[in-house]
């Protein structure tokens, strides 16, 4: 298959989001809780919880930032996404293998990353601005993949 | 509600889904090609991404543009938060580690967030390897028409009301 669409080599896609996130944060300030500027789990819960409020007058926790803004990043990665994929004709519908796997997967990552405020890529982003309790956290998730790639193996062991 | 800032949160997020779409980026598909047959091209996004920010965030505190505060929480979440008080931040008062503008560092005795922290980490790898991707990447994928990915997708937000109605009180006892 010839390659008519551009592809970003992923050491770029570090270097371009990464000074992306910094920058968002410096000048649009961004600011408390720090290191906020991307983060899956935490604006999802800060875009699910500021409705709930709005719809039913509860009053879950939210970041402070999200009392001035609606953290819309989750479905605006969705849309950016799909954009993509359908420019470059890379959208195709695949059938579901294991679809309650893959509910209770989101379902424990989401509770996980509640608790220890970050997905993946905010623990990067919290290492990177010298927390601590970040680089702790990425410590475990490389331990996790090691873990899990054993899990993997064994499976193809079997399998094959 | 700021929309200014809303707006310019939204086209941050079609860029990076756009970016991330594009070359297939995955932090911890990074680390699992690694583990698997060594292959290194994921894994240096990983390393570029981290030694992007650190080195970006550094200039910018040293020029005084930015403020380096605590990652987890805003002053305010941390007097109400439950993981905020089991780290003492409320004794303590966070607006004195704000002002003196110091990285924050571990307290000698070891408490439940830093176990809380490394187990979370663990099983958010673990998961994330099951699943064959990140977070960022199960949103690729969903919005490249995976439904394995929107099942996942459909946790994710589900779990967000369910926490907050009824795990929350079970996870205070814990702390």
């Amino acid at each position: 298959m010839q390659r008519t669409h551009f592809y970003l080599r992923p050491w770029l896609f570090g270097v371009i989001c990464g000074t992306l996130f910094v920058l968002l944060e410096v000048f649009f300030s961004f600011y408390p809780p720090s290191a906020y500027a991307f983060c899956l789990t935490c604006h999802t819960r800060d875009l699910v919880n500021s409705f709930m409020n709005l719809l039913t007058g509860s009053h879950h926790q939210t970041a402070y930032l999200a009392k001035r803004v609606f953290m819309v990043t989750s479905p605006a990665l969705l849309i950016g996404a799909f954009v993509a994929a359908r420019v470059t004709g890379e959208h195709r519908h695949r059938k579901s293998s294991h679809p309650f796997f893959s509910f209770a997967a989101g379902f424990f990552i989401m509770v996980i990353g509640i608790v220890i405020f970050g997905c993946p890529t905010r623990l990067l982003i919290r290492s990177g601005y010298g927390d601590l309790y970040g680089i702790i956290a990425v410590g475990g998730m490389c331990m996790g993949v090691w873990i899990g790639t054993g899990i993997l193996r064994s499976w193809a062991r079997k399998g094959g | 509600m700021n929309l200014t800032l809303t707006v310019v949160l939204g086209i941050s997020g079609i860029v990076v889904g756009f970016l991330a779409q594009r070359s297939r980026m995955c932090f911890v598909a990074g680390l699992r090609d690694w583990f698997l047959v060594r292959d290194r091209e994921l894994l240096l996004g990983l390393f570029t991404f981290v030694i992007t920010i650190w080195f970006l965030t550094s200039l910018f505190s040293h020029l005084q543009l930015l403020r380096r505060g605590i990652p987890e929480y805003g002053e305010i979440e941390a007097a109400r938060s439950v993981e905020g008080v089991s780290r003492g931040l409320m004794k303590s008062g966070s607006a004195k580690i704000l002002e003196k503008g110091a990285i924050e560092s571990l307290s000698p005795r070891t408490n439940p967030f830093v176990i809380a922290t490394f187990g979370g980490g663990l099983f958010l790898g673990l998961i994330s390897t099951m699943t064959g991707g990140c977070v960022l990447r199960q949103h690729v994928l969903c919005a490249q028409g995976n439904r394995n990915a929107l099942f996942y997708i459909l946790g994710f937000y589900f779990a967000v009301i369910v926490y907050y109605n009824f795990l929350f009180r079970f996870m205070v006892r814990i702390y």
